[in-house]
């Protein structure tokens, strides 16, 4: 072969290789507990909120390393009282090509209401949403509420038109609200497409090459959300280069070895803690010193070893308070909790109830074993301090009944709560208001005129900074008042391999504040 | 009328008195679990209201009685209803699962026989000798760990030390094979796709073997005991005294009545396969309806519970009735007993 020939050859060669790299497709393949839900009016669970976040979008997301929210389909917001008017952009077209207007929020808004699943107990004081112009939209709430910005996250815009096409059976104008088709289909803006939906078995998402804001090539072009993986299975998947990443609920053990095996870690912090709640309502923890003694008697060190992955990154963090570190209110400086086995003593000493009589209800959540380590410690730690105590494992479905009624409610009872949008008052006032008790979120039943108040106060005021404020008045009377052990922040750890970067989950500059966010996957990297 | 048919008929009047019972019972079963299903299924943060509403269109306030007059009313149009865990058709969710459940437990099945009774055979015609011990051995040890246990092994050694075999789905994402019985074997070789068809029991492979592991053992033992009981007889001494070759014997006298008691047996564990695939689907992440019923047992999904019980139950009883018309078939005592009566 002459030169000219070899280097033509080597030419086509090279173009050929280059064509070859330029259109290999990439596919993020991870895993979520069952079953995804895809009707973003009924999402509640982590791998409900990954297909929000990826195939809907909101009128504004979290901000990127920082607290707080940023406008999306929104241009701009102004807060005037009740009312919040939203300005939209004007270059948004949703997947099916038609153009996003104020109707539509305004229609995702009053199907979320009218179906009343999901996440629409976070727009309970929100009066109505009505559309001023097609760009404009305005709603109002009941009275001056600040955390109605927050949960703004949890309000995935649906195509009005696409979804009118597709109503169901049902009773009155709207029939079904489209319920029976947005199980399997989706009418959203999102920067991926469902290319195939089995709740039971996996979602497969593309790119959405209409994406308004564009999708970058590096991310992934297609990601397969696989469900109800066993732990064995994804360390196999993983190991053979078949997984990228892993789910959060791994035990801390296959999480250990996949790091040996040199895959990444991942986590994702502030945004959720581990409350253990004691009953305020009935003995022995109807008596604040009572309850003192054990938030002391806890071994708060131990507990977050236990949960350790490797030596550098464990599923829980040091708890300062009642809010998670990083949040609205949270004291950046408070000291950890540490256990103090001479105070509780001392606290339990005062307290109405004798040591010798007490046999304490230690309740953990059938569905959560790691819930029976935390019992069988805490249970360690009372023997510590001269208490009996039992352990219950009760199963979810028991436990929320049983949390109705303050006497049915046990003694101590554990929860990972995590703040839904991001917010301080969607935390606390569904835990600690007055008005809330009976739930599983606040089975201490607690009864506190200055508490109300600090919680009433935080949602009523618009400035951030006195907002701010109020939360760590309200975090220090709550640690007084001792309702709550605050056991540890909980920290999600995900196994990845390197053919992944997730800027949100690997840089805490680039994180954020509301659980599965991180998964945004128009901001992931694949290296093929 | 002839003996086989109705025997036939009579199995079909029991096996539907057995589905009623059934129905009953689980229906009733479901509803005593703890839980509410309407908070269940609406999040645990949904309004009391919210719940009180969808308790009421679930008919979960009236009286047991008027419920299960609706459930009936229903499942004589053939609406099972609505399941609340995947928010679709009860009667969808079966047809979406149970095709990929059948297809293991019928490859389970297959791999179970083609196993199992030659194993047997061998172990009786070589009684008591080093072959017999080692096929005693390794059927030992298929009776003595679960499935989930051998499904777990198996991973290891062929996926993951030995990496051969695909552990997840039940096809690899390169293929699409059109939809006509939701059975991908079949529906590969309806569409000529010989290399799906391939990939498809490539897959089927772990799954199958894994959950085939215990009838291995439970067929090849009984199997074995029944021939050994067999060769005692006075027809296969005769045989022997013939002249006629070992093989011979074992085949043409031997088999078939043992065959008799272990096929009722095989039967059994073939149908016990469609509700103990459970972990073996959960492990190798098969879309399968064994994985649902669990799933919807644990959110309490009650349209959900009843309509896969009913299925299992009634793939139960036709697999039954499949056994006992081939034993029926196979032995002329049972057709004799059938006339007299």
């Amino acid at each position: 072969m002459n030169m000219p020939s070899r280097l033509l050859a080597a030419s086509l060669l090279a173009s050929a290789a280059l064509v070859g790299v330029a259109s290999a497709e990439t596919t993020l393949r991870l895993d979520e507990t069952p079953i995804g839900e895809l009707d973003p009016a009924k999402a509640t669970d982590y791998a409900d909120s990954i297909l929000m976040f990826n195939v809907y979008d909101t009128l504004v997301i979290p901000k990127q390393g920082e607290a707080g929210y940023q406008p999306f389909l929104a241009e701009s917001w102004t807060q005037d009282g009740n009312s919040f008017t939203f300005k939209l952009r004007p270059d948004v077209k949703f997947q099916s090509g038609n153009a996003l207007t104020a109707d539509d929020v305004v229609f995702s808004f009053d199907r979320m209401m009218a179906i009343k699943s999901g996440f629409s107990f976070l727009f309970d004081n929100v009066e109505k949403a009505e559309a001023v112009d097609a760009s404009t939209v305005k709603f109002t709430t009941k009275f001056p509420y600040a955390p109605f910005v927050a949960a703004l996250v949890r309000l995935p815009i649906v195509d009005k038109k696409l979804v009118m096409e597709h109503l169901g059976d049902g009773e009155g104008e709207m029939k079904d609200w489209g319920q029976g088709w947005l199980n399997l289909h989706t009418a959203g803006s999102g920067a991926y497409s469902v290319v195939s939906h089995d709740p039971q078995a996996e979602t497969v998402m593309a790119k959405n090459p209409g994406y308004f804001l564009g999708v970058p090539a590096v991310a992934p072009d297609k990601v397969r959300l696989r469900y109800g993986l066993e732990a064995a299975t994804v360390r196999t998947l993983i190991s053979r280069g078949e997984h990228d990443i892993s789910s959060q609920w791994l035990p801390p053990e296959v999480l250990k070895s996949l790091s040996k095996d040199g895959f990444k870690l991942l986590t994702e912090s502030g945004t959720a803690q581990l409350y253990i709640k004691l009953n305020t309502a009935k003995p022995p923890f109807d008596d604040q010193e009572c309850r003192l003694a054990i938030v002391n008697a806890f071994d708060y060190s131990t507990g977050i070893k236990m949960v350790a992955v490797t030596d550098t990154v464990s599923q829980g963090a040091p708890s300062t308070g009642a809010i998670p570190v990083g949040g609205m209110g949270a004291d950046p400086d408070a000291p950890a909790f540490k256990q103090d086995l001479e105070a509780a003593k001392a606290h339990l000493a005062k307290c109405k109830y004798k040591p010798e009589d007490m046999n304490v209800e230690l309740s953990w959540i059938g569905e959560v074993p790691l819930e029976e380590r935390f019992a069988l410690l805490l249970q360690a730690n009372l023997n510590q301090i001269g208490v009996k105590s039992e352990i219950k494992k009760v199963p979810w479905t028991l436990f929320t009944e049983q949390v109705t009624k303050p006497e049915n409610t046990p003694n101590v009872s554990q929860v990972f709560v995590d703040t839904m949008d991001g917010d301080t008052d969607t935390l606390l006032y569904s835990m600690y208001h007055s008005s809330a008790g009976g739930t599983w979120m606040s089975p201490e039943y607690l009864k506190d005129a200055e508490v109300d108040s600090l919680l009433d106060k935080g949602r009523a005021s618009a400035s951030e900074a006195e907002r701010s404020e109020i939360y760590k008045a309200l975090d220090k009377r709550l640690i007084a008042l001792a309702p709550t052990i605050y056991a540890q922040n909980q920290r999600a750890v995900f196994a990845a391999s390197d053919k992944v970067s997730v800027p949100a989950l690997e840089d805490p500059a680039k994180a954020f504040r509301v659980a599965a966010f991180g998964f945004t996957f128009r901001l992931m990297e694949m290296h093929p | 009328m002839s003996p086989v048919v109705r025997l036939l008929i009579k199995r079909i009047a029991t096996s539907f008195i057995v589905l009623v019972g059934v129905s009953m019972l689980i229906f009733t079963i479901a509803r005593v679990i703890p839980g509410d299903p309407a908070r269940i299924a609406l999040g645990p943060n949904a309004s009391t209201e919210a719940v009180e509403a969808l308790r009421d269109k679930l008919h979960l306030n009236d009286a047991f009685v008027v419920q299960y007059g609706y459930f009936i009313a229903d499942l004589a149009r053939g609406d099972l209803g609505q399941s609340l865990y995947s928010n679709r058709p009860v009667t969808a969710d079966i047809a979406a699962y149970l095709p990929a459940t059948l297809e293991l437990v019928f490859f389970a099945g297959t791999t179970m026989i083609l196993i199992g009774v030659p194993l047997g055979m061998l172990a009786a015609r070589y009684r008591d000798r080093p072959l017999d011990h080692a096929i005693r051995l390794f059927t030992m040890l298929g009776v003595s760990a679960p499935d989930f246990v051998w499904a777990v092994i198996l991973m290891l050694v062929f996926a993951y030390f030995l990496p051969v075999f695909p552990i997840a789905g039940r096809i690899s994402d390169s293929f699409a094979v059109p939809h006509v019985t939701g059975f991908l074997t079949i529906d590969s070789l309806i569409s000529g796709d010989l290399a799906a068809f391939g990939n498809a029991l490539w897959h089927l492979a772990l799954p199958a073997f894994a959950l085939s592991f215990a009838g291995i053992g439970q067929s090849a033992r009984l199997t074995r005991a029944n021939m050994v009981e067999t060769y005692r007889k006075p027809f296969i001494e005769m045989a022997l005294a013939f002249g006629f070759p070992q093989g011979r014997i074992a085949r043409r006298f031997a088999f078939k009545p043992s065959m008799i008691p272990s096929l009722t047996v095989i039967g059994l564990d073939l149908a016990s396969m469609l509700g103990n695939a459970f972990l073996v689907e959960q492990i190798f992440a098969w879309p399968g309806l064994s994985r649902y019923g669990v799933a919807v047992i644990l959110r309490k999904d009650l349209n959900a519970i009843v309509g896969t019980v009913l299925i299992i139950s009634a793939m139960f009883l036709i697999v039954n009735i499949v056994v006992d018309l081939l034993v029926a078939l196979i032995n002329p005592r049972i057709r004799l007993s059938q006339r007299s009566s």
